[in-house]
C-alpha cells in the first residue's frame, strides 16, 4: 500500500536516522524515511499516532528533528545536508506542526466517540457484542455506517457542549519581559492569539485587513501592544493607531446593547429624582479631573469592558449557533411567537424577587416554560399543506357560529335509527370473545416462550436487523467498492445464518416451541437472498 | 395560613411562616391600636413586606373606620412594584380563602415617566423631559387656548381622562404601574392622572417617598389624603437625608445666568401681553388684591409650580402690594438676582444663618422679608397668567424663588454657605451659594402630624433611638427583630491585619500606605480563589476606589485576581454601571464567578440586592464614612450636637455602620441565602462601631471572628463555605426558623416569641430620657 495513493507534501533529502542516511517523506497521513537506494520505506509512522515532536535548540551542532509517539516511543531524525539543515528542518517543523494538530483531534475524538456511543447505548454494545466480537463482521464494516449515521446528531450534540471559555487573564500570561537594552519582548502562543482574537472580534478583523499585505505579523503584534486600545490608561498618542476604530465600534456596540433586566437598570431606579440645583452634597459636574483620575476611570472602563468582552466570548459561539438555528426556522413568519408566550423578563425577575421558596409547600415539581418556535404546529401538528387556502381568523370564528347554530337545531331523528336488539348485538360481536373478535384471542409471545428466549430472540433481531441494514444501504450499487461490500454483507448474512439463527432455531425446537418464532427473521433475510440473487443475475446478463 | 395576631384575624398567604414575622405583626398591631408612631427594624430576607402587608390589611378589614388607606412609600421603582406583587399574592390568597371578590383598590404611583402612554412624550429619555412635554400638552391654559384654536395639540389621553375617567371609579383590584398602563390604554385614559385621582379613595398607595417628603411634590399629590391612614415608610434607614435632600437648595453662577435669561423672557412677555391683552394682567392683579389662593385654581396637570414649603404653611393672607403687579415683581426679582451675584463675587468663605441672610438684603437692597416669602407663589401665578408653556426653561428662576421663599420661612434649621471655589482645586474661581436643611424633621413633621400611624422600617436601623431623635417625634413602639436561624447562614469576620500583621485600615493617614493597599488586595485575591460565584466589595468613596484599583492593577493583583474571576467595576456613570451589573450577574450565572467592585452610598450599595449566588460575599473595605471637611456636614453635625445633643462622632459612627451595614446586607435576602460578610478594618473591632450594627449581625460577631488576619479569614471563610454548602432542608428549619400554623400555636413557641419581645423592652427603656430631649428643642417653625 506504500505510498499507492498517497500525495507526498515534503521531501527532504540527506536525513540521518539511526547513522543511515536517507530521505524524509512527508505525506497527507504519515511520516515515512527510507534509507538511501532503497525503495521501502523502513520507519513509517502515521500522524495520529504522534504525540509531539520535538527540535534541538538553535546554536546546537546537531540538527535534529525528535517525534515522539503515544506508545512512548521516540525516533530521531538528523537532517546531515550542512548547507540547508536548518532549513530542511524547520519546512519539516512548521509542516509537521500544521498537520499534527488535525490528526490529533481526530484520533481521540473518534476513539472517544465510540466509546461513548457504546457506553451510553446498551442495544449498540450488545450489537457489537454480537457481530463483532463474533466476528461475524468486522468493526470497521460496523463503524463504518454508524459513524457516518451518527455524524448529524453527532454535530448537534457538540453545538450543545459547551465551549471552553477564556481565562479573563490570559492577558496577564503576556507579561512583557524588559531584553535588557531598552525594549519589550512579548511571548506571544497560538493560544494566546486565539483567545485575543475570540475575545476582540475588532481586533481579528483588523489582523484579517492588514496581514499579510500591509503588515507583517510581527509588527502587527507589536502595534498591537502599543496601541492605546491595549493599553487603556495611557493617553492617546497614537495619529495613524489602526486600533483606534476597534475602540470606537466597541462604544458602539456597547451603547446599542442597553439592559435587558429592569431590576438592575440603575438609569430607572429612582422614581424622582431632585431637580436640578436641589439637594444637599450634589456631586459638583467632574470638570477638574486632574490626569491621574482621567487614567485611573480610563482603566476601570478597561476593566469593565475586557470582563464583558470575556465573557461575551464565551457565550458568542452559542448564541451564533442558535440565531442561526431560529433563523433557518422562521422563514414563514410566526417566527415571533416564542417571545410573545415568554412572559416579560419583568414579570419573572418580579416573581423571583418576592418568592420565600422556604416559606410555601412546593406546588409540584418545578416547570419548564414550552418553547414554542411555532405555537400553530404544535396546536396542529404537521398536516400536509394545502396549497390553495389559508382560513382566517374570521372564517373560523364564522364556521364555529355556523357549528353553533346548526347544534342548536339539531333534532335527533329518533325514527331512523337502529333497532335495539340489532344494537346490542353488533356489540357482542365486537367484544372480546365475540364473532368478529376471534382472531384477537391467540396468546402473545411473551406468555408463551421464557424470557431468556425472549431476549435472545431481541438479539438476534436486532443483530439480524443491523446486518440487514448494511446489506440494504448497498443498493443501488453503483460503485465498485459497493458490489464488494455487497457480496460481503451477502456472505455476512449467511455466516450469521449459520452460526446465529440456525443453532437458536434447533434450540426452540428442543424445547418444542413453535418454529414460527424466527420464520419472520427468516423471510426478512430471504428477501435479502432474493434481492441479492436478481442483482447478481442481472450483473451477470449484463456482463455477458 | 390564618394567624390569630392579638385578636385579629390575619390571613398569611404561606403555609409556613419565620417566628419573628409573627412578632414582628404582633408589635406592628400595638402600634396600630395605639395610634401612634413604630419604628421597627427586622432583618431584609425575612418577608417584612408580606408581615406589613398582611397585618394591616387584616386591619383594614376587620376595623374599616379605624384605619382606612395604607400609605406605603418605598425607594426605588423596583421596590415599588415587588410591594404590589406582594400584595397581589396577598389578594389572591383572600379571594381563595373567603371565596368572595373583595374590593380592594391598591395601585402604584409614578412619575410619568413610568406610567405615560402618549406615543410621543413616553418614548423620551429623562423624567424632566417626560414631565416638561407633559405639561405643554395638559396644562389648563393651554387646554383653555384649544378652545379658540383647535389646532393647539393636546394629549387625547388626558382629555378623555378629563372628559369621563373622573365619574366611574377604577374598578377593585391591585394594579401595578404596567397594570395601569394596559388599563389606560384600554380606555384611552392617562394612566398618570387616573392614578394620581385614584389614589384619593384606594385603600392601598405605594409610591415613593418624595410624593409624602418632598414638600413640593407631597402639596400637590398627597395633599388630600386622609387623616385615618397608616403611613410605612420602607427602607428607611436613609429618610434623614431624603428629607434634607429635598428642601436644600444650590445655586452656581450658571443658576444665575439662566435665572437672568428667564427674568428677560418674563419682562418681553410681559411687554407684549400688555400690548395685547391689557385685562389678563389687569385680572390677575384683582385676584392678587383679593388675596384669592392660588391653590383654589391651580389645576392638577400645572405640578411644575409648586411651593416648596410645607402644606399647613400655606399662607392664608394676600401677596404684598410691592410685587404685585408683574413689572414690580420682575424688578423685585431682578433685584434680588442681582443681589445674589453680588454675594456669589466673594474670594473666602462665608457661612450665615437664614436672619443674617435677610439682615443683609434688607440692608443691601431693600428687600424685605415678606414678599420674599410669596416669592414662589407670585411666581406661578405669573407663569399661568403668562402662559408660558415650556415650563421647563424657567427651573432656574423657580429655584431662585423657592430659595427666596425657604430663607425667609425657617429661621431655624437651616444654613447658607457661600463657597468661592472647591476645595480640590482652590485656583478655578466656581462659586456655589449652598442653602442646606440640617434637621430633617422640617420635611417629616406634616406627615407625622397628620397621620395617625408612621411605621419607619427597614433592615438596618441601629441604634434605633437614633432616628426618633433626628427626625423630633414619639414613637409608641421600637423594635429591633434578630433572625431565628437553623444554620448561621451569616459569617461576619472582621480582618484588621494583612499576613505580614500591618494594621489595615481606611483611615485617612494610612489609607495611601502601599502595605494597607497591598493587603487589601491580597485579601480579595485569597477570597477571590475561595468564594464561588459572586464576590461584591464596597469601598469608601469613588475617588478611594480609583486609587486603589490604580495601584492594584500596577502591582500585578487584578491580574492575578482575573484569574480566578471575571472583574466588574462600578462607575459614576449610571448607564455603564448598569451594563456592568448585567454582565456581572451574567458572569455568576452562568458559573464563571465575577467580582463587582463598588461603593458604599453608590447606587449600587443602596439599590440592588446581591441574593444567593449573586453575592456569596461581601467585603467592606474600611469604614465607609462621610467626606467630613465638608463645610455642610460640619454644619449639620454642629447643629445636631446644638439642638439633639447627639455628638458629632456618634452621628458620624452612626452613619457610616448604617451604610456599612446596608452593604454587607445585601448579600443575605433570606434563611435559605448564606454569605460572607467581611469588614475589612480593624476599626470595625471596637466596641462603638461593632455596637452600632444591626443586632441580626452584631449577634454573630464572636470574639473569634475579630481582629483576624488574612490567612484566619481564609479558613474561618473555607469552613462556613463548606458548611453552608450541604444539603438545607425544610425539616432543618421546621420549629426552629419556620414555623406550622400548629408549631406557633404551641405554648412553648409562644414562650420563645415572646422572648424576643422581651429584648424589645430593652429598647423601649431606651425610650425614657427622650421626653427631655424633646422638651429642650425648641419648636423651630416660627413664622
Amino acid at each position: 500500500m506504500a505510498a499507492l495513493s498517497e500525495e507526498v507534501l515534503l521531501v527532504v533529502k540527506r536525513v540521518r536516522q539511526r547513522k543511515q542516511d536517507g530521505t524524509l517523506y512527508l505525506m497527507t497521513e504519515r511520516i515515512a524515511w527510507g534509507p538511501e537506494g532503497k525503495d521501502r520505506f523502513t520507519v513509517s509512522h502515521l500522524y495520529a499516532d504522534i504525540r509531539c515532536q520535538k527540535i534541538s535548540p538553535d546554536g546546537k551542532a546537531k540538527i535534529q528533528l525528535q517525534l515522539v509517539l503515544h506508545t512512548g516511543e521516540s525516533t530521531t531524525f538528523h537532517f546531515a545536508n550542512e548547507s540547508t539543515a536548518l532549513k530542511d528542518r524547520d519546512a519539516a517543523k512548521d509542516l509537521l506542526q500544521q498537520l499534527l494538530p488535525k490528526f490529533k483531534k481526530k484520533a481521540n475524538k473518534e476513539l472517544e466517540e465510540k466509546n461513548r456511543m457504546l457506553q451510553e447505548d446498551p442495544v449498540l454494545f450488545q450489537l457489537y457484542k454480537d457481530l463483532v466480537v463474533s466476528q461475524v463482521i468486522s468493526a470497521e464494516e460496523f463503524w463504518a455506517s454508524r459513524l457516518k449515521l451518527n455524524s448529524v446528531d453527532h454535530a448537534l450534540s457538540n453545538n450543545n457542549k459547551q465551549e471552553v471559555g477564556i481565562s479573563a487573564a490570559f492577558l496577564a500570561d503576556i507579561r512583557p519581559q524588559t531584553d535588557g537594552c531598552n525594549g519589550l519582548k512579548y511571548n506571544l502562543t497560538s493560544d494566546i492569539i486565539e483567545s485575543i482574537f475570540r475575545t476582540y472580534p475588532a481586533v481579528k478583523q483588523k489582523y484579517a485587513e492588514n496581514v499579510p499585505h500591509n503588515l507583517t505579523e510581527k509588527e502587527f503584534w507589536t502595534r498591537f501592544f502599543q496601541s492605546h486600545y491595549f493599553h487603556r490608561d495611557r493617553i492617546n498618542t497614537g495619529q495613524q493607531d489602526i486600533f483606534s476604530e476597534c475602540a470606537k465600534q466597541d462604544e458602539k456596540v456597547s451603547h446599542l446593547s442597553c439592559v435587558k433586566n429592569p431590576m438592575v437598570d440603575l438609569m430607572s431606579l429612582e422614581d424622582k429624582t431632585l431637580d436640578e440645583g436641589y439637594g444637599s452634597l450634589t456631586a459638583l459636574p467632574n470638570s477638574s479631573k486632574t490626569v491621574k483620575e482621567n487614567s485611573n476611570s480610563a482603566i476601570i472602563k478597561r476593566f469593565n469592558h475586557h470582563s464583558a468582552m470575556v465573557l461575551a466570548a464565551g457565550l458568542r459561539k452559542v448564541e451564533a449557533s442558535s440565531d442561526q438555528a431560529s433563523e433557518t426556522s422562521s422563514t414563514d413568519g410566526n417566527s415571533r411567537d416564542s417571545d410573545f408566550f415568554q412572559p416579560p423578563i419583568k414579570k419573572v425577575k418580579l416573581q423571583e424577587a418576592i418568592e420565600y421558596e422556604d416559606l410555601q409547600n412546593e406546588s409540584g415539581p418545578k416547570t419548564i416554560a414550552l418553547n414554542l418556535k411555532k405555537s400553530d404546529r404544535y396546536s396542529h401538528g404537521p398536516v400536509p399543506l394545502q396549497s390553495h387556502h389559508y382560513s382566517t381568523s374570521q372564517d373560523i370564528i364564522n364556521s364555529v357560529s355556523c357549528i353553533q347554530e346548526e347544534i342548536s337545531c339539531y333534532k335527533p331523528c329518533l325514527t331512523r335509527v337502529m333497532s335495539s336488539s340489532a344494537a346490542s348485538s353488533a356489540i357482542t360481536a365486537l367484544s372480546p370473545g365475540g364473532v368478529l373478535m376471534q382472531a384477537g384471542a391467540q396468546q402473545t409471545i411473551s406468555q408463551l416462550v421464557s424470557t431468556d428466549v425472549q431476549s435472545e430472540l431481541k438479539h438476534l433481531y436486532t443483530a439480524a436487523g443491523e446486518l440487514l441494514r448494511h446489506f440494504w444501504s448497498c443498493f443501488p450499487v453503483n460503485t465498485p467498492f459497493l458490489e464488494e461490500k455487497v457480496v460481503k454483507m451477502q456472505s455476512n448474512l449467511e455466516r450469521f445464518q449459520s452460526t446465529k439463527l440456525h443453532p437458536f432455531q434447533e434450540k426452540i425446537q428442543r424445547e418444542y416451541l413453535s418454529t414460527n418464532l424466527t420464520n419472520h427473521v427468516e423471510e426478512m433475510i430471504q428477501a435479502a437472498y432474493n434481492k441479492f440473487h436478481a442483482w447478481q443475475t442481472r450483473r451477470m446478463l449484463r456482463k455477458t | 395560613m390564618k394567624l390569630n395576631i392579638d385578636g385579629l384575624l390575619v390571613y398569611f398567604p404561606y403555609d409556613y411562616i419565620y417566628p419573628e414575622q409573627y412578632s414582628y405583626m404582633l408589635e406592628l398591631k400595638r402600634t396600630l391600636d395605639a395610634k401612634g408612631h413604630g419604628v421597627l427594624e427586622m432583618p431584609s430576607g425575612t418577608g417584612k413586606t408580606i408581615s406589613l402587608l398582611s397585618l394591616i390589611v387584616a386591619y383594614q378589614r376587620t376595623y374599616p373606620l379605624e384605619v382606612t388607606k395604607l400609605i406605603y412609600c418605598s425607594r426605588t421603582v423596583p421596590e415599588i412594584e415587588k410591594v404590589i406583587e406582594e400584595l397581589r399574592k396577598l389578594m389572591e390568597f383572600y379571594t381563595k380563602e373567603t371565596g368572595e371578590k373583595n374590593n380592594f383598590l391598591a395601585l402604584a404611583l409614578s412619575s410619568r415617566k413610568n406610567l405615560c402612554i402618549h406615543p410621543e412624550v413616553s418614548s423620551l429619555r429623562f423624567g424632566k423631559e417626560v414631565d416638561g412635554k407633559c405639561h405643554s400638552l395638559t396644562a389648563s391654559y393651554i387646554r383653555a387656548q384649544r378652545h379658540s384654536n383647535p389646532n393647539q395639540p393636546v394629549c387625547r389621553f388626558y382629555e378623555e381622562f378629563d372628559a369621563v375617567g373622573r365619574q366611574v371609579p377604577i374598578p377593585s383590584g391591585i394594579y401595578n404601574l404596567d397594570d395601569l398602563k394596559a388599563f389606560g390604554r384600554k380606555k384611552g385614559w392617562c394612566p398618570y392622572y387616573l392614578a394620581r385621582y385614584s389614589i384619593l379613595h384606594a385603600n392601598i398607595v405605594v409610591y415613593s417617598y418624595h410624593y409624602l417628603l418632598d414638600p413640593k411634590i407631597a402639596d400637590l399629590v398627597s395633599k388630600e389624603l386622609a387623616k385615618k391612614s397608616v403611613v410605612v415608610f420602607d427602607e428607611a434607614h436613609n429618610i434623614d437625608n431624603v428629607c434634607i435632600d429635598s428642601m436644600s437648595v444650590n445655586i452656581t453662577r450658571r443658576t444665575l445666568d439662566r435665572c437672568q435669561t428667564n427674568v428677560e423672557t418674563l419682562q418681553n412677555t410681559i411687554q407684549r401681553i400688555k400690548e395685547t391683552d391689557a385685562a389678563k394682567l389687569r385680572e390677575e392683579y384683582r385676584r392678587l388684591v383679593e388675596g384669592l389662593k392660588e391653590a383654589n385654581v391651580a389645576r392638577e396637570t400645572d405640578i411644575y409650580l409648586s411651593n416648596p414649603v410645607l402644606p399647613d404653611e400655606i399662607l392664608q393672607e394676600a401677596v404684598p402690594g410691592s410685587i404685585r403687579t408683574a413689572e414690580h415683581f420682575v424688578g423685585f426679582l431682578k433685584r434680588f438676582l442681582e443681589y445674589l451675584k453680588a454675594r456669589l463675587r466673594i474670594h473666602h468663605v462665608v457661612q450665615e444663618s437664614s436672619p443674617q441672610f435677610l439682615k443683609d438684603i434688607y440692608e443691601k437692597v431693600c428687600i424685605d422679608r415678606k414678599p420674599l416669602r410669596f416669592c414662589a407663589e407670585r411666581l406661578r401665578s405669573l407663569l399661568r397668567t403668562l402662559e408660558i408653556a415650556d415650563i421647563a426653561d424657567f427651573s432656574a428662576v423657580t429655584l431662585i424663588s423657592n430659595f427666596a421663599t425657604l430663607v425667609s420661612t425657617y429661621s431655624k434649621g437651616f444654613t447658607i454657605i457661600i463657597e468661592p471655589f472647591e476645595d480640590k482645586t482652590p485656583t478655578i474661581v466656581n462659586p456655589v451659594l449652598h442653602f442646606s436643611c440640617m434637621d430633617p424633621s422640617i420635611a417629616i413633621k406634616p406627615v407625622f402630624e397628620r397621620f395617625q400611624s408612621v411605621i419607619i422600617t427597614s433592615g438596618t436601623l441601629s441604634p434605633l433611638d437614633i432616628y426618633p431623635r433626628i427626625l423630633d417625634f414619639r414613637p409608641v413602639t421600637m423594635a429591633s427583630f434578630t433572625m431565628t436561624l437553623a444554620r448561621t447562614c451569616l459569617c461576619p469576620l472582621i480582618v484588621g491585619r494583612g499576613n505580614d500583621q500591618v494594621a489595615m485600615s481606611s483611615k485617612f493617614e494610612t489609607r495611601e500606605d502601599f502595605a494597607v493597599i497591598r493587603n487589601y488586595g491580597n485579601l480579595l485575591l485569597e477570597m477571590s480563589a475561595i468564594v464561588p460565584d459572586g464576590i461584591v466589595a464596597f469601598f469608601t468613596s469613588y475617588v478611594y476606589m480609583e486609587n486603589i484599583v490604580a495601584s492594584w492593577y500596577e502591582q500585578g493583583i487584578l491580574e492575578n485576581i482575573q484569574r480566578n474571576k471575571l472583574i466588574f467595576i462600578e462607575t459614576q456613570d449610571a448607564a455603564e454601571t448598569s451594563m456592568a451589573l448585567e454582565k456581572y450577574q451574567e458572569a455568576c450565572e452562568n458559573g464563571r464567578g465575577a467580582i463587582l467592585l463598588s461603593v458604599a452610598r453608590g447606587k449600587v450599595s443602596e439599590g440592588i440586592d446581591f441574593v444567593h449566588h449573586f453575592g456569596r460575599a461581601v467585603i467592606m473595605f474600611g469604614v465607609p464614612y462621610v467626606y467630613t471637611q465638608s463645610r455642610i456636614l460640619k454644619a449639620r453635625l454642629e447643629y445636631l450636637r446644638d439642638q439633639f445633643q447627639i455628638r458629632e462622632n456618634d452621628f458620624l459612627t452612626f452613619d457610616a455602620m448604617r451604610h456599612a451595614a446596608q452593604c454587607v446586607g445585601r448579600a443575605i435576602r433570606g434563611k435559605t441565602d448564606y454569605g460572607l460578610m467581611i469588614f475589612a478594618d480593624k476599626r470595625y473591632a471596637r466596641a462603638d462601631k461593632r455596637g452600632k450594627l444591626p443586632r441580626w449581625i452584631q449577634e454573630h460577631i464572636t470574639d473569634g471572628s475579630l481582629n483576624l488576619t488574612i490567612d484566619e479569614t481564609v479558613q474561618l471563610s473555607k469552613h462556613f463555605l463548606r458548611q453552608m454548602a450541604q444539603p438545607f432542608r425544610r425539616e432543618d428549619q421546621l420549629g426552629l426558623s419556620l414555623l406550622t400554623l400548629e408549631q406557633l400555636q404551641s405554648e412553648e413557641m409562644l414562650q420563645k416569641i415572646s422572648q424576643i419581645a422581651q429584648q424589645l423592652l430593652l429598647g423601649r427603656r431606651q425610650l425614657v430620657p427622650q421626653p427631655l430631649v424633646l422638651l429642650a428643642k425648641p419648636p423651630h417653625l416660627s413664622t
